[in-house]
């Protein structure tokens, strides 16, 4: 399982890298969104696997570590915040320039 | 105790120039007081400390050095207040010229008092500021910028290589006050790093000194207004560096290194710059090079190195002080009253100016090495300096000597010929006149200097030279007079041949005209400078453009790599060691990553298909989700699956505005990069996630295990992390949320989207709206409001709490939206929401502050039980007013944010 | 555990909320809890600094659970200073916004006083997490501010600086997860403490969760090669915004003097730092040399004084702390000051903007160009103002240490083209002025506030060279205290060995 688990957040680092360096800002934040996916999922991965247990003690053990849970739980929150943030940055430029671009080509650059 | 003068801001309704006479004239009261003092022997000091822990100390130090020093500064200043108050004009005589060229004496004041070499630093450097704002005074003309700018780079940078020096000399002795450093001669002598240091001094004073090859800003700073010329550039800034070799001669000189590099530049210099005077045009142009062939004198006196020959170049300082500025301001008398520097065009101004005349041709004559003069009794000194050397230089030297007295004579004799003698001048700008009576005092008293000095050296001048020399040397002085005539002997000999070939010289400088012309255009020092300074600046440019086009790709690509690098850094010493086994993966788990990864590879594959895209990526944050249901963590999985259904909303809601797709806009081979990083990337994490996960360790988890239900009420473990062990994250999480809500305000606030009256396929828009969503949407709301609260409710010992409600009850509301239309939806429920996410915030807060009210540390939670009749035993803590917080956030956020948006559609269809 | 240490968090989210909620009311009311808010926070940063200047860390345990389950907030000397530091730049940031430019959009002193959150937040947190924490509410308070004023430039800087950090923060959840699962732990006294102890298999997780922080901070403090999205955004950002930018890289190099004293010492960064700092040097003076406007030098200038600071850090002695503690104070006063000047240089030049090229003239008024030359002084590090003293203590400590000489030339190489850069930009501006027909129409009134805060920035910037001697002095102590890692340790976690269980 942990193996899987690790390739899993590979392949989803792979994804969301290749994605984020696209010239334009929709893949880029398809791209992000997959990064945060694989984050979450290496932040869990860092207290150890525990699979078909829960965090509840009013159950018996073994327990996950709760820690780690929580601050995905934050993460994942905080990205959302973030990205809806920056799909907001790109509505406004996409009023201001006409286009979804992330550099503004050859033409004119920034100052 | 020598007060320092500060630059006074001149503000003041009473004239200037007064002001500044005034100024300086007190200035001059308080060093007569003090000098007696010093006469008897007497070394002043004062200080306070400043930075003591850099050592540097306000101290100054009043010795026969500084004090000779100083009276020229001051004495020479007033004067040149005098003459510039004639001079200039009525708008430049406003208080900005003379709080200037206060700065500059204050600065050269330090300068030549400081007894901290860090402190003397510091004033070397406000004399090269002050110096730039004088020469650039006249700020429309384009030669006074640039001449400013050239000054402040050349001393500017050897202020920067004295700055390395003497800190260099402070680590040796290990202070940097004076007294410390001039003792330790030998130890600075004998380190290792004596030559770097000494170069890097002998820079410093090289540059603020103009000499070669560094004298090139010197001429171009003759843009200033005369008066700055005549009191900077001939007595007292260029003379800094002088003071520099004179003032560290006890702790640096006396090597071989010494006499080679400060003797060498000198005499070249010497050399040079007076073949270069002779040909100059402007008037100034000339003074300029003479000062530098001058200064080149006494540096060459400096690295002589005998005892004689400092005497020699302090007495040569004060003579040369005098004579100059008198030179300067005569030719400013000239161009003030003729229009013109230019040389070729003044002639035979004698007719017209007798008396302005007659001073200029002593002082002239003073520089040139006539007897009866001061010029002459220094240059004797120093042409008898020239012999005390070993073989083979004791004929070189006189001779060079001699070629430098040649040239001297030369260029005064044109200076006083071309302007003053020759036919009637044609075609100047104004008729010339005599100058108003008191702008040529000034040059009368420095003339009668120069008469006096030159008649009885030993009556004027003796005491003060002792006493100045004295304090250069720290030591005994030798035997020597200063009589006029010390019968006929050599130095004599070479003052007649300097005499007779300068004379000659000039009469036959027709013929060497030409070659001259020729070697100046290659030469041009400031030409170089310039070229380097826009050869740096190109290359600048070029480089940041570069970076400006790499954009943000290339800061990715930076950071992506620096991080890999950082990764592989750290398992540089060895590779990581699996301590755990493997846990078995089970059919679910590979159909799981199976599902992901085939998901991932299709979104890569597919991204520009926008909507194709979207549908990948929620299938990816479906799996997710059920990965966390099996790895334990079922509150995660619950808000992975909220946040994945609003995150798709809202890039549905952009995607409306945007290009339907993305063009396929990037090169093959720049895909291959992207993708060849991008599979390091992958790589590296997942290196590093299988590291993680099989060297387990000791983790804080036990306690919080532990603790939660004693110490926090819940049994719901990671609820009870987030909204009491670390309720802090929890809140600063919270107001990143409400930020990103006002900030999609802020930023969706007055801006005009074009919606899109066709969809992807080019059809129509469906009009209405979906019925079966608008009937199903209805009974959702109040259906959702009760799992929000029983969510809310139960969060603190079953999966739920705040976040997960107030997604819930988000997504219900949204769906009205859908289901109904903004205008229904906000009808009957006013979009307040960022007050509702602020209040939210606030709530949370608040809470935490309560605890404060009772004494125990923010957000402390407290529990206990309540008994309800019919539900039983019901526990309340005060955390679940803050996830009630946390509730009122989430809710408020995510319909602001969505709302806002939402708006958008609205604006455009309305018209 | 003192409450006070609470105020620089508290003060801020009231006045960010209040703000918000009174914003509804008008312009007139969030400018009155904006600016209430940010000048509240000056008495509370002296009264901080007082405290810290005793000497024992203080500390508070959020939640009243002890260190290291609970979230600690350590108030050491380093976190006092920067404290004060911010709160005056802070309060001349919004004067001078309320004077000229918070009407352009909306929210504005609302983000502000978040934005304010974030730093102080970001110093006083002993948390890992935490620190993360305030750091996504630092930077996304940024973009927003960033983009402030709605002009094209401004979004896409705002996109590009954003869509870096997500990845930053990225990176930032990664080294956690490799520290959390090497140590078990994420108090920052807690994960010192076990760093000693730590067995040979995780050892590699630990160092590169060490490096991967490194490059999260060093990507904030815009350090080569991480630092190209500096110019862009700050260069044309809003000047006030820009004013208040300048500690937002402090908080970078604050993170790494931490992180690298108290956690990870045996990481020996010194000499990578020390490599990165002389080419950030290089790319700030250059970048000066280049720019073609006012507030495009001044960000770069910023980049430079992060590259000065950091050569000195990178030593690791007490010496090389001091002079980088006092090099922070006045680096952040002396560029915040030259946003501000800019700003003003571009109002009063109508179209032609903060430009360097000939413009119209400026007519008669003393006070802007003296402004601007003290401005300059101050970021060229001339005598007599704070720049020059660090530069003396900077290259005096770095004497002894390795690649000395590479130090001296470097520093002072980027200087003289600092000097040559800004005497360039100076003479361009104030002094090559038009040919009158381009004349500006009518100067624009000039704010009493916006003067007031210009004014108070330059006064503080001459007050440190004035008062130099008990600033280094107070600038020793931290440089002290921030080598003492046991005494941090005990002063967090109570004594208590290694945590534990």
């Amino acid at each position: 399982m942990e193996g899987l688990v690790a390739v899993a957040i590979g392949v989803l680092v792979a994804a969301g890298v290749y994605l984020a360096l696209r010239p334009r800002l929709f893949s880029v934040l398809l791209g992000i969104t997959l990064l945060s996916y694989a984050v979450n999922l290496f932040l869990l991965a860092a207290g150890g696997l525990v699979v078909d247990a829960a965090p509840l003690t009013d159950r018996p053990g073994p327990y996950p570590d709760p820690l780690p849970q929580a601050l995905v739980l934050t993460a994942i929150v905080i990205s959302f915040g973030m990205t809806a943030l920056v799909i907001v940055l790109t509505l406004r430029a996409m009023s201001e320039r006409g286009h979804d671009r992330v550099d503004d080509g050859p033409d004119g650059g920034p100052a | 105790m020598l007060a320092l003068l500060p630059a006074a801001l001149q503000r003041a309704r009473v004239p200037p120039s007064a002001a500044a006479g005034a100024v300086a004239a007190a200035a001059a009261a308080l060093l007569a007081w003090q000098a007696p003092a010093v006469a008897d022997g007497q070394l002043l000091l004062f200080s306070v400390p400043w930075v003591p822990h850099i050592g540097l100390d306000f101290a100054f130090r009043l010795d026969g050095l500084s004090l000779l020093f100083a009276a020229l500064i001051v004495g020479i200043g007033l004067l040149v207040i005098l003459y510039a108050h004639y001079y200039l004009s009525d708008e430049d005589r406003n208080g900005r010229f003379f709080a200037y060229l206060l700065l500059f004496m204050g600065a050269m004041l330090g300068v030549v008092t400081a007894d901290n070499l860090l402190l003397l630093l510091v004033f070397w450097e406000l004399t090269s500021l002050s110096s730039f704002l004088l020469i650039g005074f006249w700020r429309g003309s384009a030669e006074a910028r640039q001449g400013a700018r050239l000054a402040l780079l050349v001393t500017g940078a050897g202020g920067l290589a004295l700055l390395a020096g003497v800190v260099l000399i402070g680590d040796i002795v290990g202070s940097y006050s004076l007294g410390e450093v001039l003792a330790a001669g030998d130890a600075i002598r004998g380190d290792d790093r004596y030559p770097l240091l000494l170069a890097l001094v002998l820079l410093g004073a090289f540059t603020k000194s103009a000499q070669f090859p560094f004298h090139f800003w010197l001429p171009h700073a003759m843009a200033a207004p005369t008066p700055v010329s005549a009191y900077l550039h001939s007595a007292t800034m260029v003379k800094a560096g002088i003071f520099l070799l004179m003032r560290l001669w006890p702790a640096l000189a006396g090597s071989e290194e010494w006499f080679w590099v400060v003797g060498g530049t000198g005499l070249v210099t010497m050399i040079f710059a007076a073949y270069v005077a002779l040909f100059q045009h402007d008037l100034k142009g000339l003074l300029a090079y003479s000062t530098v062939s001058q200064l080149g004198l006494i540096t060459l006196l400096l690295g002589l190195g005998t005892p004689l020959a400092e005497i020699a170049a302090v007495f040569h300082v004060i003579n040369h002080a005098a004579f100059k500025a008198s030179l300067f301001m005569a030719a400013g008398i000239v161009d003030h009253e003729t229009g013109t520097r230019d040389m070729r065009r003044l002639s035979g101004l004698a007719r017209h100016m007798p008396y302005t005349a007659t001073l200029a041709i002593v002082a002239a004559s003073a520089m040139a090495g006539v007897p009866l003069l001061n010029g002459f009794i220094s240059k004797e000194m120093f042409f008898a300096e020239t012999f005390a050397l070993p073989a083979p230089w004791s004929w070189v030297m006189p001779l060079a000597a001699t070629l430098g007295g040649l040239f001297s004579v030369a260029y005064s004799a044109r200076f006083v010929h071309d302007v003053f003698f020759g036919g009637q001048a044609r075609d100047l700008p104004r008729t010339p006149h005599e100058p108003p009576r008191f702008m040529r005092v000034p040059v009368e008293i420095l003339v009668v200097i120069c008469l006096l000095v030159g008649l009885g050296p030993g009556l004027i001048v003796e005491p003060a030279l002792r006493l100045a020399a004295s304090a250069l040397l720290q030591g005994p002085l030798p035997a020597f007079s200063l009589a006029l005539w010390h019968g006929l002997n050599l130095p004599v000999l070479m003052s007649v041949v300097a005499l007779a070939g300068g004379i000659a010289l000039y009469l036959a400088r027709r013929y060497l005209w030409s070659l001259h012309a020729e070697t100046a255009r290659a030469l041009s020092g400031k030409r170089i400078t310039e070229s380097t300074v826009t050869a740096l600046s190109a290359a600048s440019t070029w480089l940041h453009g570069l970076i400006d086009r790499g954009g943000l790709r290339l800061s990715l690509v930076a950071l992506l790599l620096v991080a890999l690098a950082a990764g592989v850094a750290g398992f540089l010493p060895g590779p990581p060691v699996p301590t755990k086994v493997p846990l078995p993966a089970g059919l679910a788990g590979w159909a799981g990553f199976a599902a992901l990864a085939c998901a991932a590879a299709a979104t890569v594959v597919l991204h520009r298909e926008r909507l194709l895209a979207v549908v990948c990526v929620g299938v990816i944050g479906l799996v997710v989700s059920l990965a966390f249901v099996r790895l334990s963590a079922p509150d995660l999985a619950l808000t992975q699956l909220l946040v994945e259904v609003i995150t798709v909303l809202l890039l549905l809601l952009a995607m409306y505005f945007l290009p339907q797709r993305s063009p396929r806009e990037s090169s093959g081979g720049r895909r291959a990069v992207d993708a060849f990083i991008a599979f390091l990337a992958g790589a590296g994490a997942a290196v590093l996630a299988w590291a993680m996960m099989l060297a387990p360790g000791e983790t804080l988890s036990g306690f919080y295990l532990g603790q939660a239900k004693p110490g926090g009420g819940g049994y719901n473990v990671v609820n009870v992390i987030l909204v009491d062990f670390r309720a802090l994250d929890t809140l600063g999480e919270i107001t990143v949320l409400g930020i990103a809500a006002f900030a999609v305000v802020a930023i969706l606030d007055r801006i005009e989207l074009p919606g899109r009256p066709l969809d992807w396929d080019g059809r129509p828009w469906p009009a209405g709206r979906s019925l079966l969503l608008e009937v199903l949407s209805r009974p959702l709301l109040p259906l959702a409001l009760l799992v929000s609260t029983y969510l809310l409710l139960r969060g603190h010992n079953l999966p739920g709490g705040g976040f997960i409600a107030g997604l819930v009850t988000g997504t219900a509301v949204l769906v009205q939206y859908l289901g109904h239309g903004n205008a229904w939806v906000e009808a009957r429920l006013p979009p307040r929401y960022t007050s509702v996410a602020a209040l939210g915030i606030a709530l949370a807060a608040v809470t935490g502050l309560a605890s404060l009210a009772f004494g125990a540390p923010f957000l402390t939670s407290t529990f206990g039980y309540l008994d309800w009749p019919v539900v039983g035993r019901f526990e309340v803590a005060s955390a679940m007013v803050f996830d009630l917080g946390v509730y009122l956030a989430v809710v408020g956020v995510v319909l602001s944010v969505l709302a806002t948006i939402g708006r958008q559609h609205n604006a455009p269809e309305a018209g | 555990m003192n409450g006070l240490l609470l105020a620089p968090i508290l003060l801020p989210l009231a006045g960010g909320i209040v703000a918000m909620l009174g914003g509804r009311r008008g312009l007139a009311a969030e400018r009155l809890v904006g600016a209430a808010a940010t000048i509240l926070l000056l008495p509370v940063a002296v009264a901080l600094f007082a405290v810290a200047d005793e000497g024992p860390i203080v500390s508070h345990a959020v939640g009243d659970w002890p260190a290291p389950y609970g979230i600690i907030l350590v108030l050491d000397r380093l976190a006092a200073w920067m404290l004060l530091v911010t709160a005056i730049v802070a309060t001349a940031a919004v004067l001078v916004a309320i004077g000229r430019s918070d009407g352009a959009g909306r929210h504005f002193h609302s983000l502000f006083q978040f934005q304010l959150l974030g730093v102080n937040g970001a110093f006083l947190t002993g948390d890992l997490f935490n620190l993360f924490v305030f750091f996504e509410v630092l930077l996304i308070a940024s973009y927003a501010l960033l983009s402030h004023g709605s002009r094209p430039e401004r979004t896409q800087a705002a996109i590009r600086v954003a869509v870096l950090n997500l990845l930053g923060s990225t990176l930032f959840l990664v080294a956690i997860g490799c520290l959390y699962a090497a140590a078990g732990t994420l108090n920052l006294a807690d994960l010192a403490a076990r760093a000693a102890t730590l067995p040979a298999d995780r050892l590699g997780l630990w160092q590169a969760g060490g490096w991967l922080l490194i490059v999260v901070f060093a990507l904030k403090a815009a350090v080569l090669p991480l630092g190209f999205w500096l110019p862009g955004a700050y260069g044309v950002t809003d000047g006030a915004v820009a004013a208040l930018f300048s500690v937002l890289t402090k908080v970078g190099v604050v993170a790494i003097v931490r992180c690298c004293t108290l956690v990870f010492p045996g990481l020996d960064a010194g000499p990578v730092l020390w490599a990165a700092a002389i080419g950030t040097l290089t790319l700030g003076a250059t970048g000066m040399l280049a720019a073609r406007r006012l507030s495009t030098l001044a960000a770069h200038a910023v980049v430079l004084s992060v590259g000065l600071l950091l050569v000195s850090i990178a030593h690791f002695t007490r010496d090389s702390l001091a002079a980088a503690t006092f090099y922070l104070a006045h680096g952040t006063f002396a560029t915040a000051a030259l946003f501000l000047v800019a700003m003003r240089v571009s109002a009063v030049r109508g179209g032609m903007g903060d430009a360097l090229a000939e413009g119209p003239a400026l007519r008669g008024r003393l006070a802007l160009p003296a402004a601007f030359l003290l401005a300059a002084v101050a970021v060229a590090g001339l005598p007599p103002l704070g720049g020059f003293l660090a530069k003396l203590a900077i290259l005096d400590a770095a004497t002894g240490a390795r690649g000395a000489a590479w130090t001296f030339a470097a520093v002072l190489a980027a200087s003289l083209v600092s000097i040559v850069a800004l005497a360039r930009a100076g003479t361009t501006v104030f002094w090559k002025v038009g040919r009158g027909d381009d004349q500006a129409a009518e100067d624009p009134p000039s704010s009493p506030l916006a003067v007031a805060g210009t004014g108070l920035l330059l006064a503080v910037v001459v007050a440190l060279a004035l008062l130099a001697g008990p600033a280094f002095g107070r600038a020793d102590l931290v440089a002290g205290q921030l080598l003492d890692r046991e005494g941090y340790i005990r002063a967090v976690l109570g004594g208590r060995p290694g945590g534990g269980g």
